[in-house]
């Protein structure tokens, strides 16, 4: 007996030795990633979540929506099939997700932010190598912040992608106050949920003309429920079929993600994104690969948004894709399209 | 901050084994050791360890429904340790330490009620390959992650085994906001489920 115990004693003493040697080893396969690091920078450690086939080393780097959303809530059958042709690399940014650090909420910007990301693409050229090249996809908010990015220094990067993204947030009410009737008497028109789009007009009616945070929120929640009244009378694809199972659920503490979500997106409001930045005017001055994708029912950032950018950017080589049947999250609701897309894209570019 | 914290631990830690330094037996009589489930679950899962030292006791009789009820009730200095890391991911991993005071009370059929207020707490972040970014120079940094002052509150209930080695049994929700935590104060929740172990009683 006392021989057993000796004996497992030492089989388990060895087993924890080599988990342990293999925990702290760093080899990776290229071609199949599936890599977490941080990157600590001004005081806040974010992580990168790195995944896919990067055997040629091009990695699209995504920012997420929000601000405050996650990085791997971009996660699902359109990013698989991108994981399986190039590595990609989610990020949580500063104050989202697992994201976690000391600092002051007069320190963060959308420059600081920028900066992150750039600090990114330094820490995975240590760690891949400085052959490495670099796509940039954002969405939603990470359009803004992805725009910024590209302002500071886009030599690092090989192409743009702008999903549904907002590079003029104060410009989103405007938009807000045409889209929202145009739509609102097309559906009226076709007898499709027409209680909810005569209160959407109601609302439109009430609101400040005046662009003003209370009720740009109360619009920018009512562009969601719109989405929502649009994929039920059939405009809108269901996202089903692309979005990702319950790895993201696991990954984020509840709690932790909504309270950091929370935070963020409040300290941007007090700093008045959504009244007044735009980046408009300097999109001339991005001038690498650049592809626009919207959805033509994206009633969040409205398509014109895209149109807007598309004629704006500075680049000679620029594409814009419209998904007819997608709202705000065209790689849930068309992500065989996206992915076919996005790849294309990269071919081409890289 | 945080070296006076680490400090106030330790001296904490150092008031708790003087107050027992005299007799051993008596400071086993009045400690109970405790070991369980740290965690939220869902998001992350571990272990935290402890010790209890019984401070201050006394009974409350109260007259209830014609009966007279005899409630114990006890003051305890705590002290605890744990670990707890999120199984899905690398980026939710820590330990924690926190000291304080319970109050618990205990009826005759040993069933517990307990509030733990632990003033002073920490809590260590763990992260796994981090890379810190200077100008152009990017260094990998050791043993990386950060240190949080992280008070907790408990609340929990519990049984008592009188006279036994396992002396007792608890569940407490515990909340413990980790202070400057990004801009601001994060606050957690998890759940302790355990049991409590009392070395005299080994003995007898």
């Amino acid at each position: 007996m006392k021989q057993f115990s000796t004996f497992s004693l030492k089989i388990v003493f060895i087993v924890s030795i080599v988990w342990f040697v293999n925990a702290c080893s760093d080899d990776f396969e290229l071609n199949n990633l599936d890599e977490t690091l941080f990157v600590r920078h001004k005081n806040a450690d974010m992580p990168a979540y790195i995944r896919g086939n990067s055997s040629e080393k091009v990695f699209l780097i995504t920012l997420h929506g929000g601000p405050g959303g996650t990085g791997l809530g971009f996660t699902g059958k359109a990013f698989e099939a991108i994981e399986d042709a190039y590595g990609v690399v989610y990020f949580d940014q500063r104050g989202s997700g697992n994201s976690q650090g000391h600092y002051d909420e007069d320190d963060i910007s959308i420059d600081l932010m920028a900066e992150d990301v750039l600090a990114l693409v330094k820490v995975l050229k240590r760690k891949f190598g400085d052959d490495s090249r670099f796509f940039l996809l954002g969405g939603s908010w990470g359009g803004t912040l992805g725009t910024a990015t590209l302002l500071k220094d886009q030599s690092n990067f090989k192409g743009w992608i702008e999903v549904d993204g907002a590079n003029n947030p104060a410009g989103l009410y405007d938009l807000y106050l045409e889209t929202f009737p145009t739509t609102a008497n097309t559906q009226i028109a076709l007898g499709n949920s027409v209680d909810f789009w005569e209160a959407v007009l109601a609302l439109v009616a009430q609101v400040d003309p005046v662009n003003n945070l209370d009720d740009f929120l109360t619009l920018n929640g009512k562009a969601f429920e719109a989405e929502e009244k649009l994929f039920e009378d059939g405009f809108i694809a269901s996202v089903e079929n692309g979005i990702g199972g319950n790895e993201t659920f696991f990954v984020y503490n509840f709690l932790t993600k909504a309270w950091n979500s929370g935070k963020i997106q409040s300290i941007f409001d007090d700093q008045g994104l959504f009244q007044t930045v735009d980046f408009t005017s300097q999109l001339s001055e991005i001038r690498i690969p650049s592809l626009f994708i919207s959805g033509k029912y994206d009633m969040v950032v409205p398509i014109a948004s895209a149109q807007t950018a598309f004629d704006a950017i500075g680049s000679t080589s620029k594409e814009l894709r419209i998904f007819e049947r997608s709202g705000h999250g065209p790689m849930f609701t068309e992500p065989d399209l996206f992915a076919n897309t996005v790849i294309e894209f990269m071919n081409t570019h890289k | 901050m945080k070296r006076h914290i680490i400090i106030l631990l330790l001296c904490s830690a150092l008031q708790l084994q003087a107050q027992g330094g005299a007799d051993g037996t008596a400071f086993l009589d009045r400690t109970e050791f405790k070991v369980g489930y740290s965690g939220t679950i869902f998001w992350s899962n571990g272990i935290a360890v402890g010790a209890e030292y019984l401070w201050k006791e006394f009974k409350k009789t109260k007259e209830r429904r014609n009966a007279q009820r005899t409630n114990t009730h006890q003051f305890l200095f705590n002290g605890n340790l744990g670990f707890a890391t999120n199984f899905a991911s690398k980026t939710d991993t820590g330990g924690f330490t926190n000291f304080g005071v319970t109050w618990r009370r205990t009826n005759k059929k040993g069933k517990q009620f307990s509030i733990d207020l632990n003033p002073l707490g920490y809590y260590r972040s763990f992260l796994p390959e981090t890379y810190r970014v200077n100008g152009d120079n990017v260094d990998r940094v050791s043993f990386p992650g950060r240190g949080y002052y992280s008070p907790s509150l408990s609340v929990g209930i519990g049984k008592q085994r009188k006279g036994k080695f396992r002396s007792g049994s608890y569940f407490n929700i515990t909340y413990s906001p980790r202070f400057n935590y990004n801009a601001r104060t994060l606050p957690t929740f998890s759940i302790q489920y355990g049991f409590r172990f009392n070395f005299k009683n080994k003995k007898q």
